[in-house]
């Protein structure tokens, strides 16, 4: 367990660092010298150059937007455009006849089978899947972290190790064994066996998140709350978890991700009352043999999308300071 | 005494000797570990030395799967692509992901916006981006089109050749991860000393020197973790392949998880299946096994100090 | 008096029990199916409704469960009959898929529903030998799809002055080149392994013939593959891919139909599902485009079709919503209005198409004679089997592997 990643670092996690560059690493061409002398100190530039430096970090941010946004360009554009003008060709041009219905249809209107719904009566379901598995994924991942880093049990390593390979391994090998268990379990085909099945496969990482996070937490603030008498539920409880803020919510993005973009746990275990949003975005997108609806499907792929990118937008900032708090150091 | 409070909080349990709690709060974890991920293993273990095909079945038949399977051509061009495909992926992510970092550390105008372009991606299902990138890369269409009709005269026609297929797939995946890589190491480096800055100010080195030679190297606990997530994407490398090229052209852009899921479903073979998911998962037992004993040794070395 | 009265109370107390009865039986549940298939598109899903219509119309509740892609739908109900939560019936092709569940005895039978309407005779061949097992039925077909159709696009043979169809595989190559010179794309072709699997089927049933066809493909016989006359259709496959256009590796089938429909390409080699794409562009046979069953007039009919199978179940209600299902499936009316929708043909051979468009006309007459259809290769392979030629057949059609490897690697294919 590393409580130093560099030289002479300081015993509180989490330091206060704004995530949009106000105050974090400054700016290599304005740091003022520690040094006074005969030599003026400068004062801290307000504005700050155009070198040919600067330019060329611009020039490469640039250019890297522009390849990052190249297929949502050609994604909202063809979900504007009538199947007439995508069967022509031509994916980068913009729509003649900008049209709304495939948004409708994919919505409340494309038939997923002898049910004409859309995408609509997924999205509760999703949310009904996404919500306990998340909470209960990072609850887990936390305690597992917590006792990992800090308790060690024996052969807790072992556990772990056990947990990382599982890691490695396709989802598919899976389905088949967990099936069984849960029909002797008895609750196959149902909301709680999905949710247990993405414990099971949220566990790995949410574990290593968590365990990384608090190995970063010096010893020393342990060992004073166990010297004021707390035992493990305690300070997990009003120790360590309070402080946990920044990892929970990067625990938080990755889990509603994975849960929210899953749908092949969800086609096997959901059953038939609870299948979510992307089974039905699947159902839209992936035919054999039937008539492909490209404008459809973009339309589908951007709505379906649209729970996690709100995330993404919302906690932008917290993701970013969660992780400097030190989930990944160590 | 900072958590004397402690002391004084509502009771709601029994005392429990600390040495049980642990134990104790790690039962689902090892419920999980064992039960869920080691009984899986052991069960694929068994099926892949059976003659298993829709459903399990117990009929031994020793080692013939995996005779079958190292005799099949699409297994071992299976293989050879991950293995391709896994260098470069994560080579190309880690490198645009810590230039993506570094220099939007540089306090850039618009740093929200931007970041948010580079992490996007990583929300989208592969199920339709997938099929986007195909037109993208389709010769005849997308890229190739665009700059032809802009008057510079390529060919681009990676996707349809046996030997680059796989390549495009490098493109898409790393279009999708590079911006998870970015946040991690720019949270990483946003957790630097400032001290450290003002140093190297002092000393007058430049700055390119100071990320490359003194800051990056400190963050080498972000890159392993980093790429610990990036090797776990490798192995199970499956839906960017069949939105994008269905493992062609012909089985030229096939990966491991894809056989093993068409031999699990498609073609009703789950005993060839199985053997194809144990040798997946052996390179990553060798490599893990050292790995652990060697951290093990150390921490053991370290306490005894 | 007496006697009247007696007998009106007679009638009445009569009335009234009978009453008792029908109003018990209402209130017993209606049966109710939940079906899993995989048809989700625009046509399919419009075809499907019709069927859920003439369940409900028969007093049955339908329970949609649609899920895309065969191989996931199928993959999900696998699973749920593992799981202990089956569906009431799921949708199979026509092909030995679900011949081990019927080994597990985990399918049941249709039997009185298949004795009742003689589906012996009212079936053709090869879907009686996949769907009736060791004497017993267990599954209900539903259409009939023929996957070696050739769609050519009027326009483009008239700008290439291609007069007729044409009427052999030689007649084809010679068509073909004339489209190439005329700058047209002769072949419109999707790069997918199941679509070189057809592309060769194609072949293999026009080039090769009925026999060379079932020895290979139904008796697996090892002499026949290393035949010479294999090697002269292996060589003619190879041959047609000089015919398509660079981009085709990984394209979708509807891509390719819609270059002929564009008239870019001139001919595509597709199942009866393309003229789906055709209509749906307001196109109409004979006028834009043409479709013809096979280079000769006595080339096998390659068909293909999909069935619903019930899993077991020891449920009464269950029991009778299958029956129920069963019973709606045979039906002449609705098989006809799910074909309509859907592109197929209804698997009864005595369903009335004349209101089908011409192209399925032509095939329906074809169907009924007994010496034409044949089935497809999943018809009589396992899918492991199917899948392992397969694998050998797009390799060849990609790389530059020398025709007598592929002729070896076939045989090792199918020799398991």
């Amino acid at each position: 367990m590393n409580h130093f990643t560099g030289p002479r670092r300081i015993a509180t996690p989490a330091p206060d660092l704004a995530s949009d560059g106000a105050a974090g690493a400054p700016a290599i061409s304005d740091l003022a010298p520690a040094v006074s002398g005969p030599v003026p100190a400068p004062a801290r530039a307000r504005c700050k150059r155009l070198t040919p430096a600067r330019a060329g970090v611009y020039a490469f941010l640039i250019a890297a937007a522009l390849f990052f946004l190249l297929p949502l360009y050609v994604m909202i554009a063809a979900s504007f455009k009538p199947m007439d003008e995508i069967r022509q060709g031509g994916i980068f041009a913009l729509p003649h006849a900008v049209t709304l219905e495939p948004w409708r249809q994919a919505w409340s209107g494309v038939c997923t089978g002898a049910a004409c719904e859309g995408l609509r009566s997924g999205f509760w379901n999703s949310v009904a899947i996404a919500v306990p598995s998340t909470v209960l994924t990072i609850l887990l991942g936390a305690v597992n972290g917590y006792a990992l880093s800090f308790w060690r049990p024996r052969y807790a390593n072992v556990l772990f190790g056990i947990l990382m390979a599982g890691a490695f391994v396709p989802v598919q090998v899976m389905i088949y064994p967990l099936v069984r268990v849960l029909a002797l379990a008895g609750i196959f085909g149902s909301l709680p066996a999905i949710v247990v099945v993405h414990m099971v496969f949220g566990m790995p990482v949410m574990t290593l998140l968590f365990r990384n996070y608090y190995c970063n937490v010096p010893q020393e603030l342990f060992q004073a709350a166990r010297i004021d008498g707390g035992g493990f539920w305690r300070i997990f409880l009003h120790v360590m978890l309070p402080m946990s803020l920044p990892i929970i919510v990067v625990a938080a993005i990755m889990q509603v991700t994975g849960v929210w973009n899953d749908y092949i746990l969800g086609l096997t275990f959901a059953g038939r009352e609870h299948l979510p949003m992307t089974a039905q975005l699947n159902n839209v997108v992936t035919t054999t043999t039937g008539t492909r609806a490209y404008n459809v499907d973009m339309a589908a792929t951007i709505l379906t999308a649209l729970v996690p990118l709100t995330l993404y937008f919302v906690s932008g900032r917290w993701f970013v300071r969660g992780i400097a708090a030190g989930a990944v150091k160590g | 005494m900072p958590f004397a409070r402690l002391r004084f909080l509502p009771r709601f349990f029994p005392r429990i000797p600390p040495r049980i709690s642990p134990q104790m709060a790690l039962l689902p974890m090892a419920l999980v570990a064992i039960v869920g991920y080691l009984g899986a293993a052991l069960w694929t273990l068994r099926i892949s030395l059976t003659s298993s095909r829709t459903f399990p079945s117990g009929h031994f038949i020793g080692l013939a799967q995996y005779q079958r399977l190292f005799d099949n051509e699409r297994w071992l061009l299976s293989l050879h692509n991950l293995a391709v495909y896994g260098l470069l992926f994560v080579a190309a992510t880690l490198v645009l992901g810590c230039l993506l970092a570094v220099f939007i550390d540089q306090q850039v105008m618009g740093e929200g916006l931007l970041r948010t372009i580079f992490l996007y991606p990583y929300a989208m299902s592969f199920i339709a981006t997938g099929v986007v990138w195909q037109w993208l890369l389709t010769p005849g269409d997308g890229i190739e089109a665009a700059l032809r009709a802009l008057g510079w005269n390529v060919h681009f026609d990676w996707i349809v050749s046996q030997d680059m297929a796989i390549h495009c797939v490098v493109i898409a995946t790393v279009w999708q991860a590079a911006g998870l890589v970015m946040a991690l190491v720019l949270a990483g480096l946003r957790g630097v000393d400032p001290e450290i800055w003002k140093a190297a100010r002092l000393d007058g080195i430049p700055a390119w020197r100071v990320y490359l030679q003194i800051v990056l190297p400190m963050l080498w606990p972000s890159f392993a973790t980093v790429l610990l997530l990036l090797a776990t994407a490798v192995a199970k490398l499956f839906d960017a392949v069949v939105a994008m090229t269905q493992g062609g052209p012909g089985i030229a852009s096939e990966v491991p998880a894809k056989f093993i899921m068409d031999h699990l479903f498609l073609r009703s073979n789950v005993g060839l299946a199985s053997a194809g998911a144990v040798v997946l998962l052996l390179p990553v037992l060798a490599l893990l096994a050292p790995y652990a004993y060697a951290r093990s040794y150390a921490q053991r070395h370290r306490e005894a100090a | 008096m007496h006697a009247a009265v007696r007998r009106l109370l007679g009638a009445l107390g009569c009335a009234l029990a009978l009453g008792a009865q029908m109003s018990a039986q209402a209130s017993a549940q209606a049966p109710r199916a939940e079906v899993i298939h995989w048809w989700t598109s625009g046509g399919e899903s419009a075809a499907v409704r019709e069927v859920a219509q003439a369940y409900r119309g028969a007093g049955g509740v339908w329970v949609d469960t649609a899920i895309a892609g065969g191989d996931q739908s199928r993959a999900v109900t696998v699973n749920r009959i593992i799981g202990g939560n089956p569906p009431t019936a799921a949708q199979f092709n026509t092909s030995k898929q679900f011949v081990d569940i019927i080994d597990e005895d985990l399918l049941g039978t249709v039997d009185e529903v298949a004795r009742r309407d003689r589906w012996d005779q009212l079936l053709p061949a090869p879907i009686v030998g996949v769907i009736k097992v060791r004497g017993h039925w267990y599954a209900a077909p539903i259409n009939i799809h023929m996957q070696t159709w050739l769609w050519y696009s009027k326009p483009a043979f008239a700008r290439a002055g291609i007069a007729r169809e044409p009427q052999s595989m030689d007649e084809l190559f010679a068509d073909l080149d004339k489209l190439k010179a005329a700058g047209i794309i002769p072949l419109a072709y999707g790069g997918q392994g199941w679509q070189d699997s057809l592309t060769f089927s194609m072949v293999l049933a026009n080039l090769g013939g009925r026999a060379l066809y079932l020895s290979v493909i139904r008796d697996r016989d090892q002499a026949a593959i290393r035949s010479p006359a294999f090697r002269r259709v292996l060589l003619a496959f190879k041959r047609l891919q000089s015919y398509v256009d660079p981009a085709s590796p990984g394209r979708n089938w509807n891509d390719a139909t819609a270059l002929v429909i564009r008239g870019r390409a001139g001919v595509q080699i597709m199942g009866d599902w393309a003229k789906g794409e055709f209509t749906a562009a307001g196109q109409t046979p004979g006028r834009d485009y043409g479709c013809m069953t096979g280079l000769t007039p006595d080339s096998p009919y390659l068909i293909q079709g999909d069935v619903f199978v019930f899993p077991k179940t020891e449920d009464a209600a269950t029991l009778r919503a299958q029956r129920l299902l069963a019973e709606t499936v045979a039906r002449s009316d609705v098989q006809l209005a799910f074909n309509r929708l859907k592109g197929s043909l209804p698997a009864r051979l005595d369903a009335d198409v004349s209101s089908l468009d011409p192209c399925a006309r032509k095939g329906m007459a074809i169907l009924r004679d007994p010496q034409r259809p044949l089935g497809v290769s999943e018809v009589y392979l396992t899918p492991d089997q199917n899948g392992a030629l397969q694998d050998v057949l797009t390799a060849y059609w990609n790389t530059n592997m020398p025709v007598e490897r592929a002729q070896k690697s076939i045989a090792s294919a199918l020799r398991y």
